[in-house]
């Protein structure tokens, strides 16, 4: 049996970070190249970095924010593509803004089918939510980590609300554990 | 002196009507402590029997009925020693003083013009003083909403019951700031007929309410998780009798559908799937396991979910149940 934190795989990572002035959003839309910005849609200029891959949501107050890379280090490095950029249209961008990570997405498989009714009841039905009328998914709240789980019935699970990586290797290991507590994982 | 005494036993007895009625579906559930077979209560004897072994669980039971025989309407009132029963349907549960509007005195005469005049007044202020505050007048009409909806529905007193007590509990721990009186009546309802065990889908509770369907699941999900009402998912063999009775199939169908659905929950194909969809996908194949037809069109009219829903599980639940190679 494969131990399901090696398949832990991370699927999105969103981080946060500001230049410290105010950007007349419009000329920056016409300066920089492959920007869409139509305020009527949303508020914010997006900006997608094509290596490593991934959206920069400029925003008027100077605030920015990336997501869709896939892993923190993409991050860092997309940003950096970002604030060069600025750079390069003479906005001054001091030398290393402070990114702050908010989410992290992370998918991982336990390798077997689950009764999410039997889980439902095993993990107690205060602690989670299971409307397979509304989604096919379980959602377990974990306090710690503080982040929420998504099982579904095929075995995988997706783990979001997480502000490092460890976070997610964290989860999955406490849900395994919980799970063959219960002798729910056969 | 007597009658007094007679009536305030009488009252108490009103209270405690829901806890006995509740008591005995339980025992119902559970069956016999010793052997767990059926129990049998005989009235003229106030006992409660088991009806494999003859265990006596409960005897000298009390009678919540009026006193004695009645022989006419007269006597049925002066017999009477309950009152109307409180109820948590009605926002002062009933308690309050109601003033006739036919304008006639104790003896059935009509009321002078000045009378009239008075008793106008009188209920106007009646009225006024019955909802005082914006509390009273929130509860009168969501308990009026819930009404509506249960009604359209049919569901029983007890689960209007339920719905008014849930949407009580969720007035009382402020829940309603930011949310509508109709969505959250509507998922106090829809979480009490889950209770009940006598689900109505989200698609059929969105039909009747006034707010929309998405509406009334986000309320649900709030209200469900602040007042931790722990609603177990939804069985779905418990939408199958109402859907064969709905498409007028035989009991023949209806255990058929079930022991389909009993086999797919043992294979493990039915978790995060749409318990409604299971149901009427056990119903469609159950039908063309005992050659009743139906349609796939008529299935999904009554169960209100799509035939695409119905084509994709009905072929997983007859694999399930050791029917394979049966074609429509």
């Amino acid at each position: 049996m494969t131990d399901p934190k090696e398949t832990i795989n991370i699927e999105n990572v969103v981080a946060s970070t500001g230049i410290g002035q105010e950007l007349d959003l419009q000329s920056v839309a016409m300066d920089l190249e492959g920007a869409d910005y139509d305020p009527e849609q949303f508020p914010g200029l997006v900006y997608r970095t094509q290596d490593p891959k991934s959206a920069a949501l400029i925003f008027r107050s100077g605030k920015i924010v990336c997501t869709g890379a896939k892993s923190t280090d993409d991050v860092h490095e997309s940003l950096r593509i970002v604030f060069d950029k600025l750079r390069e249209l003479s906005i001054k961008v001091e030398d290393d803004p402070e990114i702050v990570v908010q989410n992290i997405v992370t998918s991982a498989d336990l390798g077997r089918q689950l009764n999410l009714n039997a889980i439902a009841i095993g993990l107690g039905l205060e602690n989670i939510e299971y409307e397979p009328e509304q989604f096919p998914g379980l959602v377990y709240r974990l306090d710690d980590p503080e982040v929420v789980a998504l099982l579904f019935g095929s075995g995988k699970l997706v783990i979001t609300g997480g502000k490092e990586p460890k976070d997610a290797e964290h989860a999955v290991d406490k849900i395994t554990s919980r799970l063959e507590e219960l002798g729910l994982l056969d | 002196m007597t009658n007094q005494r007679t009536t305030r036993d009488g009252s108490h007895g009103t209270e405690s009507v829901p806890t006995q009625r509740s008591r005995e579906s339980t025992d119902e559930d559970h069956g016999c402590p010793e052997c767990n077979g059926d129990l049998v209560t005989d009235e003229d004897r106030g006992e409660t029997t088991c009806g494999e072994c003859g265990l006596v669980v409960e005897e000298d039971g009390i009678d919540h009925g009026p006193e004695w025989r009645a022989f006419n309407a007269q006597e049925q009132d002066e017999k009477s020693r309950v009152g109307a029963p409180t109820t948590n349907m009605m926002h002062d549960k009933g308690l309050s003083t109601n003033i006739g509007w036919q304008d006639k005195d104790a003896y059935g005469n009509t009321l002078s013009g000045r009378q009239r005049r008075k008793m106008q007044r009188l209920r106007k202020w009646n009225e006024r003083f019955r909802t005082r505050n914006s509390k009273e007048r929130n509860l009168k009409q969501a308990l009026g909403e819930i009404e509506r909806m249960a009604s359209a529905f049919g569901l029983p007193d007890s689960v209007r019951e339920t719905a008014s007590v849930i949407y009580r509990r969720a007035l009382g721990e402020d829940l309603l700031p930011g949310r509508s009186i109709e969505g959250v009546a509507t998922s106090a309802l829809y979480a009490a007929a889950r209770q009940a065990n006598t689900p109505r889908s989200l698609d059929e509770v969105a039909s009747v309410s006034r707010v929309d369907r998405g509406e009334i699941a986000r309320t649900y999900r709030y209200v469900a998780r602040e007042l931790s009402l722990e609603v177990a998912p939804t069985d779905p063999a418990s939408y199958v009798p109402r859907f064969c009775s709905d498409l007028e199939l035989s009991g023949d169908v209806e255990r058929r559908a079930r022991d389909l659905l009993a086999a797919a929950a043992d294979a493990g194909i039915t978790s995060g799937k749409s318990p409604v969809g299971l149901a009427a996908a056990s119903v469609y194949a159950a039908a063309l396991l005992t050659n009743e037809r139906v349609t796939q069109n008529e299935v999904s009219t009554v169960a209100n979910v799509s035939e695409v829903t119905i084509r994709n599980r009905y072929h997983e639940i007859l694999d399930a149940g050791g029917e394979p190679g049966v074609e429509a």
